[in-house]
C-alpha cells in the first residue's frame, strides 16, 4: 500500500486529519486535529491491520536546550593552551519555530501490508493531556509512562502512571528543555 | 519507581483457609537478571500473584543528553545501549542521520555495516545462548559459547580496537576499512564456527531436561505478542513473521538470500530456538556480503565535520540482535538534535513480565526472563 | 590522555637540551622526594631534638623494588599474537592432536602402573589376617585381656574407614574441578602445590581450601537455633559415616562384614536427612526452611526407587550381604562375559539406571539440585553456613557419592571381579578392580553433573514416583519371573 493509497484511507474514514506539515522522511505523517480522535483512529488503524503500535513519544518544542554548564563547542579541543577561549558554533537555524507546545507521535505498522504511519497531535505544553492508548494496545503501557516520567505529559485513563525510570527522589521531568536539575544526595 | 505499586496484597482468605502471601525481590543482584533489574514478586507457595518489575538502575539519560552533543559524538553514546551487540546500534543511528541529511553511503561501506551487525548478531546469540544455559543449570555450554565468542570479540578488536563498544559505523560509512588479513581470519571464523552450531543443538536444543524446562513455559500467543509490541525472536517465537531486514530493508539487505526462522507456539523453547536458527542465517549474510564485498571506499566524501542537518524529521529502524531498534531525529538545524528519541527493543519486550508472570510458578520466572534475553542499558538507556 | 601529556612534557624538554642541563638538577631532589625529606628531616629533627633525648635514628627506608608490570601492549599494540589462540586448523580427528596423544599415554601409563602396583602388593586380605594375628600375638605376649585385640582392630578398622572418606573429600573434590575444568574446555586448578617444585596439576588444592575453610569466621545468624544450628552438620555427616561399615573395598575388605549389610547402608543414608531439615530449620530464615524441607522432600522420594532397583539384585543374590552379592557375580558366561548383574538381559541394565538416577538425585547433584541452586531464588539449606560448618556438608555430599559410587560397582559391576579372563587382568588384585569400578561410576556422577540441565522441582518428583517407581516395579516382576523360569 503506497503511501498515497493509505492517506486517501484515512481521510476517507477521519476527514479532519491531514497531512503533516514536515514529514518524517519516507513515512506518512498525519496530524490529529484534536485529542479525542486519537482513540478512535487507534481502534480504527488496528481494525484495518494497522495492530502494531511501535512507539509512543513526544517532544518538548520550547526552545534548543543549553544545559548549565555545558558549552556547545564545534571543534572541541582538549588540548587547547590555558586561557583560550572555546570556539562555539553559531545558533540553531533562525525561524524554527519554537513554541511553547508539545508534539505527540505514535507510530503504527502493519505487518500484513508493509507499512507504517505516523499519527502526531500537538498540544500546549503546560498540562499536556492525552488519552491513554494502553487499554487498546499493551505496549502503550510503558511508553506512556516514560513519557509521563521524562516529559511530564499527563495520559488519562492510564492505570499505573508512576515513574520508571528516574529515581524516586528526582523531581522535575528531565526531557523538558526548561529542566533544572535540582541537586540531590549524588550530586557533589 | 513508587512504593506503593509494590506493596504486598493482603492476606486473603481462600475457602475459610488463611493463605500468607510472601513478597520477594528477585533483587537488583541477582545472578539470572542479566542486569540490574529488579522484580517485585508477590508469590503464594508456588505461584506468582504480582509481578512488578522495577527498572531505572541504569538510566543515564542519553535522550537528553543528545540534545547537548555533536551528531558525531553521539554515536559513542550509541554502543552503550545494548553493549552486548554495539554495531547495530551505532548503524541505527547513523542510518537515522544519514535519512535525515540525505547522503548517500558507499558500497563498500554497506557491505561491511552487514557484515558487522551480522558477526555481532551471532556474538549476542552467543551470549544468550550460553548464559541461558547457565539459568536452566547447565554450566558447561556458556563456556563452549564464550570460546567463540572471544574469537568473535578477537575479529573485532583485530578491526576496530575494540572488544564491547564499538565506535566503528560513523556518519557516512564505516571507521576504518577491512583488511584482506581480517577477512582471511573471518572466513577462518566461519569454517571453524559452522560445526560448532550443531555441537550446540546436541548440547542444549534438544537435550530432554531443556525442554522439559523451556518447552510450554512462558507461552505468548501470536496477537498478544504483536499488542505488547514484541519484536525480534520474541516476536518471531510466536509465529508472527515479522524482521525489519524484510520487512522495511536497508543498508543492502534485499540483495542477500537468507530465511528468517520462526517458531510454532511462543514458548520459551521456540524463542531460544529461533536464536540459535538465526546464528546459521546470520552467517549465511556474511558469506554473501563477503563474496559480493564492493571495492571502494568506506567513508562518504563531503562528511562535515560539524553536521548541521536542515531542520527536518526522520526514523529509521534496523534488525538489532535484540529486536527492532528505531532512532526518531528531530532537528532545529543546529549542531545538536533538538529531539532524539530510542525505540529500545528490551523495554518492550520486558513490560510484558508484569502480566506474563502472573499465574506462573516461582522456578518458570528464570526460564522466562532468560529467553526474553533483556540487556538492561537498552532498557533504561 | 596521561600519557599523551607526559610525551608532551617530555617533547619540550627534548627539544630544549640547553636549558635541561640547568633545571636537571633543581628537579632532581624534587622528583626524589622520598629519601631527600627523612634525610632533610632527619637532621632538622636531629636539632630541635638535641636539647630532648634524641630518638634512635631511623634507618633509611628500603627501598622495595615493584615487580614487573604485566606488559602485554606497547604503544597501545598487543605484544602477543591475540590469534594465538585460535585453533590452527580444523583437525580431521582428534587423535592427530599431540595433546590427545599425551593425555592417552599418561592415562594408559598410570592404568599401567596401578596394576604393577597392585600386582605387587596381592591381595590385602591375607594382610590383614597377617596383622590380625600380629596384634593377637603381641596382646598375648604382653598378657593383656584378648579382648584388645578386637579393641584394637576395630579401632584401626575405623580409622581406616574415616580416612577413606576424608581423603575421598580430597580426592574427589579435585577430580571434579578437573572434569569440570577439561568439560568446560579449561584446565581447572594448576598453581596449588609445591611453588617451585612439584605443582603437577594442582593435586594440594583441595586441602588449601580445607585449611582456608578451617580459618573462615564461623557465623550463626541470631536468629538461628544456636544448637540445632551446630549440630545439624553433625547429623548430616555421621551417618555417612557409620553407613561406610559393611562397604566392600576388595574381596573380604569390609570393615565390618555384616549380613544385613544392604539394609544397613540402605537404613543410616536415610538419616542425613533429618540433618538436612533441622539445618534449614535452624537457619532462620524462610528460603533455607523452604529449600531444607525440598531436599528433604527430593532425598527422601528418591529412596524409594533406589531400594526398589536393588531389590532384582538381592533376589539373585539371594542374600543381603555385600561379600555374596560380590561372590554371586565371579565367573563368566562361555569364560567370555562376565556374570556382573548388569549383564543380565534388562532388568540388569534397567536396575542399574535406576540406581545411578536415584543415587545423583539423593546426593543433590545435577540435574537434580534444586535445593542447592534455585531454592526460592536464593540459597538452599546450607546458605546460613560457614567455614568448617559448610565444608562438612560439602564433604557428605562427596562421602555419598562415594558410597554410591561402591554401591554400584558392588551390586551391578562385580566388585572386585576382573572384566577379562586373561591372565594379566585377572592378576589384578579385586581391590583395585573395585577402586577402579567405584571411580568409573564416579566420573559418572561428575560427568552427568556438568552436561545436564537442572529439573524443576515438580518435574524432579513426577520423575521419581510416575516413571522410576513403576519401571522399579516392573523390574522386580522381570527378575522374579526369570527366577521361576530361567535361572534355576
Amino acid at each position: 500500500m503506497t503511501q498515497d493509497e493509505l492517506f486517501a484511507k484515512i481521510q476517507s474514514q477521519f476527514p479532519k486529519i491531514e497531512k503533516a506539515a514536515i514529514q518524517i522522511k519516507d513515512y506518512l505523517t498525519v496530524r490529529l486535529a484534536s485529542k479525542d480522535d486519537l482513540i478512535p483512529v487507534a481502534k480504527w488503524l488496528k481494525g484495518i491491520g494497522f495492530d502494531y503500535l511501535d512507539m509512543v513519544t513526544a517532544t518538548d518544542y520550547l526552545g534548543p536546550v543549553d544545559m548549565k554548564g555545558y558549552i556547545r563547542q564545534a571543534n572541541f579541543n582538549p588540548f587547547l593552551p590555558e586561557g583560550a577561549t572555546p570556539e562555539i558554533e553559531s545558533a540553531p537555524t533562525a525561524g524554527f519555530p519554537y513554541r511553547p507546545a508539545i508534539d505527540h507521535l505514535w507510530s503504527f505498522v502493519s505487518n500484513a501490508d508493509k507499512a507504517r504511519v505516523m499519527v502526531k497531535l500537538e498540544t500546549p505544553r503546560d498540562g499536556a493531556s492525552v488519552p491513554s492508548l494502553a487499554a487498546v494496545f499493551k505496549t502503550a503501557n510503558w511508553q506512556e509512562r516514560e513519557n509521563f516520567d521524562l516529559l511530564g505529559i499527563n495520559y488519562e485513563g492510564h492505570q499505573n502512571q508512576t515513574k520508571i525510570l528516574t529515581p524516586d527522589f528526582l523531581q522535575g521531568h528531565p526531557l523538558r528543555k526548561d529542566y533544572v536539575h535540582v541537586k540531590d544526595r549524588f550530586d557533589e | 519507581m513508587s512504593d506503593s505499586a509494590l506493596a504486598p496484597i493482603d492476606n486473603e482468605t481462600i475457602g475459610g483457609l488463611k493463605t500468607d502471601q510472601m513478597f520477594i525481590n528477585m533483587g537488583p543482584q541477582h545472578p539470572s537478571t542479566h542486569g540490574v533489574l529488579r522484580i517485585a514478586l508477590t508469590i503464594e507457595g508456588e505461584i506468582i500473584k504480582k509481578a512488578i518489575p522495577d527498572i531505572g538502575y541504569l538510566h543515564r539519560g542519553t535522550e537528553k543528553l543528545a540534545e547537548v552533543r555533536g551528531y558525531h559524538h553521539i554515536v559513542v553514546m550509541t554502543d552503550r545501549w545494548d553493549y552486548v551487540s554495539a554495531m547495530p546500534n551505532n548503524l541505527v543511528y547513523c542510518l537515522a542521520v544519514e535519512r535525515l541529511m540525505g547522503s548517500k553511503v558507499p558500497p563498500r561501506a554497506d557491505a561491511l555495516r552487514v557484515i558487522m551487525c551480522e558477526l555481532n548478531r551471532v556474538a549476542s546469540h552467543l551470549l544468550f545462548f550460553g548464559t541461558y544455559g547457565i539459568d536452566t543449570g547447565a554450566f558447561t555450554p556458556f563456556l563452549y559459547a564464550f570460546r567463540e565468542r572471544e574469537m568473535v570479540l578477537d575479529l573485532f578488536e583485530m578491526l576496530c580496537g575494540a572488544r564491547l563498544t564499538y565506535n566503528y559505523i560513523r556518519l557516512g560509512g564505516v571507521m576504518t576499512d577491512a583488511t584482506p588479513e581480517w577477512i582471511a581470519r573471518l572466513k577462518e571464523f566461519i569454517t571453524y564456527f559452522k560445526p560448532r552450531l550443531d555441537e550446540y543443538d546436541t548440547l542444549l536444543t534438544y537435550n530432554p531436561i531443556f525442554m522439559a524446562r523451556t518447552k510450554g513455559v512462558g507461552r505468548i500467543s501470536a496477537a498478544d505478542a504483536v499488542n505488547w509490541g514484541l519484536s525480534g525472536p520474541n516476536l518471531r517465537g510466536s509465529g508472527v513473521n515479522y524482521d525489519v531486514r524484510k520487512h522495511d530493508p536497508y543498508c543492502g539487505y534485499e540483495n542477500y538470500d537468507f530465511s528468517v526462522p520462526l517458531g510454532a507456539e511462543g514458548s520459551c523453547w521456540d524463542r531460544y530456538f529461533c536464536r540459535v536458527s538465526e546464528m546459521r542465517e546470520s552467517l549465511k549474510i556474511i558469506e554473501q556480503a563477503l563474496a559480493k564485498l564492493p571495492e571502494g571506499p568506506v567513508m562518504a566524501t563531503g562528511v562535515a565535520k560539524v553536521p548541521k542537518p536542515a531542520a527536518g524529521e526522520a526514523y529509521a529502524h534496523v534488525e538489532a540482535s535484540r529486536g527492532e531498534l528505531g532512532i526518531y531525529l528531530v532537528s532545529d538545524g543546529g549542531i545538536s538534535p533538538f529531539r532524539m528519541h530510542v525505540r529500545a527493543p528490551s523495554f518492550m519486550n520486558l513490560s510484558m513480565l508484569e502480566e506474563k508472570l502472573i499465574g506462573m510458578k516461582v522456578a518458570d520466572v528464570i526460564a522466562v526472563l532468560g529467553s526474553i534475553d533483556i540487556v538492561l542499558g537498552e532498557v533504561d538507556r | 590522555m596521561s600519557d599523551k601529556h607526559d610525551e608532551k612534557k617530555k617533547k619540550p624538554e627534548a627539544a630544549a637540551p640547553a636549558p635541561a642541563p640547568a633545571p636537571v638538577p633543581a628537579p632532581a631532589p624534587a622528583s626524589a622526594p622520598a629519601p631527600v625529606p627523612v634525610a632533610a628531616a632527619a637532621p632538622a629533627a636531629g636539632a630541635p631534638a638535641a636539647a630532648a633525648p634524641k630518638p634512635a635514628p631511623k634507618p633509611a627506608p628500603v627501598k622495595v623494588p615493584l615487580p614487573d608490570p604485566v606488559l602485554n601492549r606497547k604503544n597501545g599494540r598487543l605484544l602477543e599474537d591475540r590469534f594465538a589462540t585460535w585453533p590452527q586448523r580444523i583437525f580431521d580427528s582428534k587423535w592427530s592432536r599431540p595433546g590427545y596423544q599425551l593425555g592417552a599415554a599418561m592415562l594408559a601409563g598410570i592404568f599401567l602402573g596401578l596394576a604393577l602396583f597392585g600386582g605387587l602388593i596381592g591381595e590385602l586380605a591375607p594382610w590383614a589376617d597377617k596383622l590380625y594375628a600380629l596384634i593377637g600375638s603381641f596382646v598375648a605376649a604382653k598378657g593383656l585381656p584378648p579382648l584388645t585385640t578386637d579393641a584394637v582392630w576395630i579401632a584401626i578398622k575405623v580409622l581406616i574407614v574415616l580416612h577413606v572418606i576424608l581423603l575421598n573429600g580430597l580426592w574427589s573434590i579435585w577430580w571434579e574441578r578437573k572434569i569440570s575444568a577439561h568439560i568446560q574446555s579449561r584446565v581447572g586448578p594448576t598453581y596449588a602445590g609445591s611453588p617451585k617444585g612439584w605443582n603437577f596439576h594442582g593435586w594440594a588444592q583441595t586441602a588449601i581450601d580445607g585449611i582456608k575453610l578451617l580459618l573462615k569466621e564461623d557465623i550463626t545468624p541470631a536468629a538461628a537455633d544456636q544448637w540445632v544450628h551446630a549440630l545439624a552438620p553433625a547429623i548430616v555427616i555421621v551417618p555417612c559415616v557409620i553407613a561406610f561399615a559393611p562397604v566392600l573395598f576388595g574381596r573380604e575388605m569390609a570393615a565390618a562384614s555384616l549380613d544385613i549389610g544392604t539394609l544397613y547402608i540402605f537404613a543410616f543414608a536415610g538419616i542425613t536427612v533429618i540433618g538436612v531439615v533441622m539445618a534449614g530449620w535452624a537457619s532462620g530464615n524462610k528460603y533455607s526452611l523452604l529449600g531444607g524441607l525440598r531436599a528433604a522432600a527430593q532425598i527422601v522420594s528418591y529412596e524409594l526407587p533406589r531400594g526398589f532397583s536393588v531389590v532384582p539384585v538381592l533376589m539373585f543374590a539371594g542374600s543381603l550381604d555385600l561379600s555374596v552379592i560380590a561372590d554371586a557375580q565371579a565367573g563368566y558366561w562361555h569364560g567370555i562375559v562376565p556374570r556382573w548383574f548388569i549383564f543380565y538381559p534388562v532388568v540388569g541394565q534397567v536396575g542399574f539406571l535406576i540406581f545411578l538416577i536415584a543415587s545423583i538425585a539423593e546426593t543433590n547433584r545435577v540435574p537434580f539440585d534444586i535445593p542447592e541452586a534455585e531454592s526460592e531464588l536464593v540459597g538452599g539449606f546450607h546458605t546460613e553456613y560457614s567455614g568448617m560448618k559448610w565444608s562438612i556438608f560439602f564433604l557428605t555430599e562427596y562421602g555419598y557419592v562415594l558410597l554410591g559410587s561402591f554401591l554400584l560397582a558392588t551390586f551391578f559391576l562385580g566388585g572386585g571381579a576382573s572384566p577379562i579372563n586373561l591372565a594379566p587382568f585377572t592378576l589384578v588384585p579385586s581391590w583395585l578392580w573395585m577402586l577402579g569400578k567405584a571411580m568409573l561410576m564416579m566420573f559418572t556422577f561428575l560427568w552427568v553433573r556438568w552436561t545436564l540441565p537442572r529439573f524443576r522441582v515438580d518435574q524432579l518428583m513426577d520423575f521419581c514416583w510416575k516413571f522410576l517407581l513403576p519401571w522399579s516395579f516392573a523390574n522386580i516382576l522381570v527378575a522374579g519371573l526369570y527366577l521361576a523360569f530361567w535361572l534355576k
